[in-house]
């Protein structure tokens, strides 16, 4: 799992490529953990690159998500593919979570 | 005390004749040398379920299968059930009401799983029902391996409920179309979970399309409440497994079996990677 970030308006931008399950967990919690600490609160995760959620995956991302909310940040999806789509749905993850086409759209979400 | 490896589930939801694909997916684990530790089964995942954890052998299980599911099981309609609609206070209509006699399918379970117990069963088994009068999950994990199918099996309006240890028990999956959560209480680490959506009408053009459409509605939407909760509530992994078929597989299409099956050992081959590194650590 390769893990990048950038900002862009104000947007920190999480860019994942690989795996989000039980054995890439807590590199990537410790990743959004230490960004989430550092005050960037406003995420966009681009699952562009994401081929497989587990359900160990996906609580991490819960994590993250109530994280940036309880202070009055969020994080938001884009880029998801099909099957990734699938399980997020199933899991419920698309009634709590904004999910963009593209990344531009949601950047502008936060305006 | 840390245990020496995880231990595996196996969880077969509601599906009809689709749920045959976890025979497929057996098939994988099984030449992989990954053994099961539990398997539990939903209505028709129930079947399956049972087949797979008595240890028979694929062709014997879908041999079982075209003797047990025919269409014949459905074809002869209950009287009684028809004279207690139209004179309810006449004919006493209770909770024994189903529109089919199922007289065929008792038999056909019967003779189907050969007298079988849970006691027999080469991995532990678990079968659920929906209790009638209270909407609880019953898990059923001893006694005639018959009668706890035929109680999960049990499809409302259609079979009457099944009278067992005194409660009227119908379908599994008006609980929970995929009981993740009886492996999460039995100490499952690994729980591949193999579920299917209810399809669809796109057209609604009777009471019995609309009803159809409703329960699919109800039953999809407690599939994925229920799977949510259990995926945040595991301490560890939850596999889910969700074939997807081109062709449309209705409730007698027994003769797609082989079709089905194969479907199975598609998706499992999937995710054997990531299962074959959950258990290497």
């Amino acid at each position: 799992m390769e893990i990048q970030d950038k900002q862009v308006n104000g947007v920190t931008i999480l860019t994942l490529n690989g795996s989000i399950d039980a054995m890439t967990a807590p590199k990537i919690t410790e990743y959004i953990q230490a960004l989430i600490s550092e005050g960037n609160i406003n995420l966009i995760a681009d699952f562009k690159g994401v081929d497989y959620t587990s359900s160990a995956g996906l609580r991490v991302l819960l994590g993250a998500i109530k994280d940036t909310r309880a202070q009055s940040g969020d994080m938001r999806l884009t880029g998801v593919q099909p099957d990734v789509l699938k399980v997020l749905n199933l899991s419920g993850f698309t009634n709590i979570l904004k999910i963009f086409d593209d990344l531009d759209t949601a950047v502008a979400s936060y305006a | 005390m840390k245990k020496d490896k995880p231990r595996i589930a196996l969880v077969i939801g509601s599906g009809s004749v689709k749920c045959a694909a976890a025979l497929g997916l057996m098939k994988v684990l099984e030449r992989e040398n990954i053994d099961v530790d539990m398997v539990v089964g939903c209505s028709g995942g129930a079947i399956y379920a049972a087949l797979i954890a008595l240890g028979w052998p694929v062709q014997k299980a879908t041999d079982a299968t075209l003797r047990m599911w025919t269409r014949e099981v459905t074809a002869k309609r209950n009287i009684r059930a028809f004279l207690q609609l139209l004179l309810p206070q006449i004919f006493k209509f209770d909770e024994s009401f189903g529109l089919i006699n199922d007289r065929v399918i008792n038999r056909r379970l019967r003779e189907g799983f050969d007298g079988a117990t849970f006691a027999q069963a080469r991995i532990p088994l678990f079968v659920t029902a929906t209790d009638l009068y209270n909407g609880e999950q019953v898990v059923m994990s001893e006694g005639s391996v018959a009668e706890a199918v035929r109680a999960s099996i049990s499809i409302p309006y259609i079979f009457p409920p099944h009278k067992l240890d005194g409660k009227f028990l119908v379908d599994g999956y008006l609980n929970d179309p995929l009981p993740i959560g009886v492996a999460i209480k039995e100490g499952a680490d690994i729980i591949i979970a193999m579920g299917f959506e209810s399809p669809y009408k796109e057209r609604i053009t009777s009471l019995m399309r609309y009803n159809f459409q409703i329960s699919s509605i109800t039953s999809n939407n407690l599939f994925k409440t229920n799977y949510a909760f259990h995926n945040l509530a595991h301490h560890f992994e939850i596999i889910p497994i969700l074939p997807e078929f081109e062709q449309r597989i209705s409730l007698f299409d027994t003769d797609k079996l082989p079709y089905v099956i194969k479907e199975g050992e598609r998706v499992a081959e999937q995710q054997l990677p990531y299962i074959k590194g959950l258990l290497t650590g």
